[in-house]
């Protein structure tokens, strides 16, 4: 078990920089996941250090060591691929004591560990078959496992759950989770989806071009996000954005000069600026029966949830979703009236997009 | 126009016929040439060739008693399998080394020495062997064939080793294993038949080649192919000899071809399609 840290980092391929210069420290113990949409480098990160991918720039250290030029056989880390990357060949027995081997670990030993980890993961009756044999959820329970034997300084994930169904995903997600919370060790998950990010990181890296835009616990980077990157990217659906300006000490929608029933510690720094760029998230709605209170819409889709409902509308020559009661029962074609509730709404500069407190 | 059941049928008609072509054009020279090895001297060469006639045993008896054949054969055995032995010890790390870097140039250079003519080998190799008194040995023969296995073997595994997914590689380095036992742990045993086939191939491609063995050998290491290019002489070539040598020669790799015939389709088409 060890803390990771990561110093003035920079990676380039060619002329290709795919991360400037990064700063960032891991905890001991700490699940942190770093999360981004699809070439923000993310994967990089993470084979960086597992030591799959040099080093351009910089310093990366694993406990106290400096492991720049360590080779990855050397680093004592433990990874699980997107693809789960079982030796085709080997049983699942073999295929988890593998490690353990190569480390000369004597044979009881291997035995028990194995068949503790097999234990822990409800696999004890695969041991015996080859991986083709397995189905997509128990090859993932096969990886982990081959992870898990080996005790070592952090586990390093890469999106191991996109190849499973949404159910099998959520299942194995709370797994996971669960296992960190057994075995507290480091552990470090990479993934595009920000529903695994939030249910599972004590503290969420958000990347955008190789640069940290927040790093935080999932609750700080979902109710204060630093930017509006980082705003949109997690949530779902996506925060709503509308341009906003100062006018006649109250804050008004840039395009049709509605007043927004607004407070909050932005608006200062929007008096000052001039205009900017307000976020919604689509369940800080309210529904108001007043249109005297709120923003009136005109409801353009309706996407019952269950548990609740999302309404489409356009304001402010915007797009916009909402999250409403779903007892409202609202049909395409209503009127209804909205209001930001109070203390969720989000102020951004609209120059470079950092949230405006 | 014709309906699609009875176009089907057309194509599959003319693509009988295509086999059946391509089958007379390969095997008739071959069925020739095992049929005139059993027939008396005299009707070997006999316009319109026979085709019933009295089997004898008398050019095979006439081979063993004339030449020393199973010295020649024992040479041929010694050539391929120390060529083969020495393609594989080189050409498994070699295909290796190129997919793992993905830097391919030197299996292209393989393949172009073995598009190469022999004959542009031939005459350097001659003279370096002779100065270094080694004409005439097996290692020279050995080392020469090389050249036929060594790009047999990189270029029938690399695909092979290609269709392997890179991140089972990772897995392994991560697991522990160096770059070296990340080849003979988990990538050797994913490649197994096509180990095999490369080794077939090369065996059989090393065991018919002749140029070599009839210049960079001797009386002693002769191989069996350039020994039966002795029965060609000038106005009285022993024919029946010839075609009993001809049939010994090319009987290792027929049995070869036609054991492993599954495996060797399946083992050529190996990594075309990831599993």
């Amino acid at each position: 078990m060890a803390s990771i840290s990561i110093r003035n980092l920079v990676k380039r391929y060619g002329n290709f920089t795919v991360i400037p210069d990064l700063n960032l420290e891991i905890a001991d113990h700490e699940f942190v996941v770093f999360v981004g949409p699809s070439g923000c480098g993310k994967s990089t990160l993470l084979r960086i250090i597992a030591g799959l991918e040099p080093i351009t720039a910089g310093d990366l250290y694993i406990g106290d060591k400096r492991v720049n030029g360590v080779q990855a056989a050397q680093r004592d880390i433990a990874m699980v691929f997107q693809d789960y990357a079982l030796y085709p060949h080997m049983r699942v027995y073999d295929n988890m004591s593998f490690a353990l081997e190569l480390r000369g670990t004597p044979k009881a030993e291997i035995d028990s560990r194995v068949k503790r980890a097999a234990a822990l993961l409800h696999i004890e009756d695969y041991l015996d078959r080859k991986p083709k044999e397995l189905s997509g959820g128990q090859r993932q329970r096969v990886a982990m496992g081959r992870a898990i034997v080996r005790n070592p300084k952090a586990f390093l994930f890469d999106e191991p759950l996109s190849n499973l169904d949404a159910k099998l995903r959520g299942q194995v997600r709370a797994e996971i989770k669960a296992l960190a919370q057994e075995l507290k060790t480091t552990m470090v998950f990479v993934t595009h989806d920000q529903i695994e990010a939030m249910t599972m990181a004590d503290r969420i890296v958000v990347l955008q071009s190789g640069m940290v835009q927040q790093y935080d616990t999932p609750e700080t980077v979902y109710e204060r996000p630093a930017n509006q990157f980082v705003a949109g990217f997690i949530g779902s659906p996506a925060m709503n954005f509308f341009r906003v300006a100062w006018r006649e000490d109250r804050v008004v929608l840039s395009e049709v000069g509605t007043a927004v029933p607004l407070d909050g510690e932005g608006t200062n720094r929007l008096r000052q600026a001039g205009e900017g760029l307000l976020g919604i998230r689509p369940e800080h709605f309210a529904v108001v029966p007043d249109s005297a209170d709120g923003i009136e819409i005109g409801v353009k889709l309706v996407e019952p949830l269950g548990s609740d409902t999302l309404i489409h509308f356009d304001l402010a020559g915007a797009s916009a979703i909402a999250r409403i009661d779903p007892s409202l029962r609202p049909k395409v074609g209503d009127r209804l009236s909205l209001r930001p509730q109070s203390g969720k709404s989000h102020l951004f500069d609209s120059r470079n997009g950092q949230v405006l407190r | 126009m014709m309906d699609a059941p009875t176009t089907d049928r057309w194509i599959r008609r003319l693509n009988l016929l295509q086999l059946v072509l391509a089958g007379i054009i390969i095997m008739t020279p071959t069925v020739w040439m095992v049929l005139s090895s059993f027939k008396p001297s005299f009707e070997v060469t006999a316009y319109p060739p026979t085709l019933i006639f009295t089997p004898t045993m008398e050019n095979y008896i006439e081979l063993t008693k004339t030449t020393p054949f199973v010295s020649y054969a024992i040479n041929s055995l010694i050539v391929t399998v120390g060529s083969t032995g020495l393609g594989l010890l080189f050409g498994i790390p070699a295909a290796f080394a190129v997919s793992w870097t993905r830097i391919s140039w030197p299996a292209i250079l393989t393949l172009a020495a073995r598009m190469a003519p022999g004959t542009l080998f031939l005459l350097p190799w001659y003279v370096m062997f002779r100065q270094i008194g080694m004409i005439g040995s097996y290692t020279a023969l050995i080392l020469s064939h090389a050249v036929i296995t060594l790009p047999i073997v990189i270029w029938v595994l690399l695909p092979s080793f290609d269709s392997i997914p890179r991140s089972v590689f990772e897995a392994a380095q991560v697991d522990g294993c160096s770059v070296t036992r990340v080849l003979w742990r988990i990538a050797l045993p994913l490649v197994a038949s096509g180990v095999a086939i490369a080794a077939i191939l090369a065996f059989v491609f090393s065991w018919n080649y002749f140029l070599f063995a009839l210049v960079l050998s001797n009386g002693d290491t002769k191989t069996l192919i350039a020994a039966a290019f002795n029965f060609i002489g000038e106005g009285s070539t022993q024919w029946g000899a010839l075609m009993a040598a001809a049939t010994l020669i090319a009987l290792p790799p027929l049995i070869l071809a036609a054991l492993v015939q599954r495996w060797l389709v399946s083992g050529l088409t190996l990594g075309a399609v990831k599993g």
